[in-house]
């Protein structure tokens, strides 16, 4: 009875994206309405439910219900109508539509029960969102998209090689714990990784994310890596090497972070961050830290909207978006800065914010497993939190040396949405209750004690006194730090000779690229391709994973 | 806004001595916050480290602004 009025919390979005091409003036309504519908239809209208769709034998399970999707799916929702409300002055209606297919396809991730209903919204969240990018009015956001629509197109691609060996070996393609011992379960998990920032290709997240504009950046940062968390607490929870690869994150978001100057950048390169300590805590695997990267995914995506909410209210009014060219702000815009400085505390785990309520759990997570060296790291890892977005942050943009720009807060609705999110970042950290019923497992976890309250406080206030110390060490200059990206960014001609002789080797494939117009400004796809060097780079990846997948399937 | 600097050292240091240093921490993890101001030394000895690396790398890689665009 109940699967007639079934409503997918994902269809009243996405059929919101539509109306919003036809509706154009309304987009704003629109999008909130939407939105809210969902929420109302996953609150009220959804239950413990899996519905398959079949055809013939081939089944897709388009809805499963478990606790930590409902969690996943409650927190993308609310930052999403936080979201718009701070976008209503945004004036760009296909953003808007975009944003909406963006967090449908996100939530169908969450709910799908088998890898190709995965697969399918998986592609779909990629390039929606390098649409969202493209969208974006800076000149650089094309190429950037770009990149990132590659990047991900890519990882795609490993994903669905690492898919289709499922397929054929196991014959079974419902989400489920993989073991990581043959070739395809590996692939699968590189696939999912790359989605959340992993090493070696972690600097898409900075990249790509900094280039939307002033309000997409707010919903860019909380859709792609976390579904990528929760694909993986279903996958391959408990993988020891996950451990490690979360670990690099912590301490490779931190050092780039230190090492950066465009402020939204900083706060990319935290989402790494924080998105470590998530891989860490997947990775320990037990009840509690599962249950830790749950909290911390939920505080996660409210305080970094936050943050980057604080930020894209800065660029908003003074289109400034350098650490070398604010300073002083919290003079002018007190209420932007009261907000950043809130999301700041949450971020570095102060006590009484959300942050300090499910960080600690995976620390005390990697403390029952008895694992000294990862729980050590992970200190090292929450004192350098503090460093880079704690204090960096509002210290570079909001005071520091007074840059006297003439401005004011921005107008109502975007400081509506900041103050309702800095609520609820001090409401679950004051009532970690609240969050702690909606988390997959029974919580035992009693974060308020004497002995973590102080420690914390030791940790931080003492990380703060040293970035006090070194202040004249961290002085912004005007510079980009180099990263993995510079293997197929910069200008040497390795590939694109290596592209050249394969092209001109191969007379067949010359002739089918130059049948094919793909743009009016360039009229052979040869001569775009050796000119974006980003793509040759990418085209000759995605062959040789095909040879790869070719010889593996063989062997 | 000279006066934040001497003003922050001052309060960082008020602040920790009224959460007591010489708190005596009943659950130990690995023996080690039983080391008198582990925590308070532990997380100033790390991030001073993470920002001697974050200098050192950045004399390596960091690069112009224009460096991609030329």
């Amino acid at each position: 009875m109940m699967s007639s009025l079934f409503i997918h919390p994902a269809l009243p979005i996405f059929l919101g994206s539509f109306l919003i091409l036809y509706f154009k003036k309304n987009s704003n309504f629109i999008s909130i309405v939407a939105l809210l519908i969902s929420l109302i239809t996953l609150l009220f209208f959804i239950q413990n439910q899996s519905l398959v769709y079949s055809y013939y034998d081939f089944n897709l399970h388009y809805f499963s219900y478990n606790k930590l999707a409902f969690l996943f799916c409650l927190v993308f929702l609310v930052i999403g109508i936080i979201g718009k409300i701070f976008s209503i002055y945004r004036d760009s209606y296909k953003e808007k539509a975009l944003i909406l297919i963006y967090i449908s396809s996100a939530i169908s991730v969450i709910f799908s029960g088998d890898f190709i209903t995965l697969y399918i919204f998986w592609e779909i969240m990629a390039i929606s969102s390098s649409f969202v990018i493209f969208s974006s009015p800076s000149d650089r956001a094309y190429l950037s998209g770009f990149r990132y629509l590659l990047i991900h197109l890519f990882g795609g691609l490993i994903l669905l090689i690492g898919i289709i060996g499922l397929s054929m070996n196991t014959n079974n393609l419902e989400i489920r714990l993989l073991e990581l011992d043959t070739w395809y379960n590996w692939l699968i998990l590189i696939g999912l990784l790359l989605n959340a920032g992993a090493p070696p290709f972690s600097s898409w997240v900075a990249d790509a994310y900094p280039e939307g504009s002033y309000s997409s950046t707010v919903f860019l940062s909380a859709y792609t890596t976390k579904t990528s968390v929760f694909v993986l607490i279903m996958t391959f929870a408990g993988s020891q090497i996950l451990i490690y690869v979360g670990l690099y994150m912590i301490m490779y978001g931190i050092i780039y972070a230190l090492l950066e100057n465009d402020i939204r950048r900083i706060l990319s390169y935290s989402i790494v961050n924080q998105v470590g300590f998530m891989i860490v805590g997947i990775g320990i695997g037990t009840e509690l830290s599962i249950n830790g990267t749950a909290a911390h995914a939920f505080a996660h995506i409210i305080y970094k909207a936050l943050l980057l909410m604080s930020a894209g209210s800065v660029i908003y009014m003074i289109q400034k978006r350098k650490c070398t060219d604010v300073g002083g702000l919290y003079r002018v815009m007190p209420l932007t800065a009261i907000c950043g400085i809130v999301g700041a505390l949450s971020i570095s785990a102060f006590p009484l914010t959300s942050g300090f309520i499910s960080k600690s759990m995976i620390l005390d997570g990697s403390f029952q497993e008895g694992l000294e060296f990862v729980w050590l790291m992970l200190l090292i890892g929450s004192a350098g939190v503090f460093l880079h977005a704690g204090i960096k942050f509002p210290w570079f943009v909001f005071f520091h040396k007074d840059k006297k720009i003439i401005t004011t807060d921005p107008p109502i609705f975007m400081k509506s949405s900041m103050v309702v999110s800095s609520l609820i970042c001090i409401l679950i950290g004051i009532m970690p209750s609240l969050l702690y019923n909606l988390l997959p497992y029974e919580v035992s976890f009693i974060p308020y004690t004497e002995n973590h309250i102080i420690s914390q406080l030791h940790l931080l206030l003492f990380s703060g006194l040293a970035f006090f110390i070194s202040l004249k060490y961290l002085e912004r200059t005007l510079t980009i730090t180099l990263d993995f990206d510079w293997v197929y960014r910069n200008k040497n001609r390795l590939v694109s000779c290596f592209l050249n002789i394969f092209i001109n080797r191969t007379e067949k494939i010359k002739t089918l690229i130059q049948s094919i117009n793909i743009k009016e400004k360039t009229i052979l796809l040869e001569n775009f391709l050796l000119k974006q060097i980003s793509i040759s780079a990418m085209v000759t990846m995605i062959l040789i994973i095909f040879a790869i997948f070719l010889v593996l399937n063989i062997s | 806004m000279n006066i934040f600097k001497p003003f922050s050292y001052i309060i960082f240091f008020i602040i920790n001595i009224l959460f007591y240093i010489f708190y005596d921490f009943d659950k130990v993890h690995f023996d080690k916050d039983g080391i008198f101001g582990f925590y308070p030394l532990f997380g100033f000895i790390s991030c001073i480290v993470l920002i001697i690396i974050a200098k050192f790398l950045g004399y390596i890689l960091k690069k112009d602004e224009r460096y991609y665009d030329e």
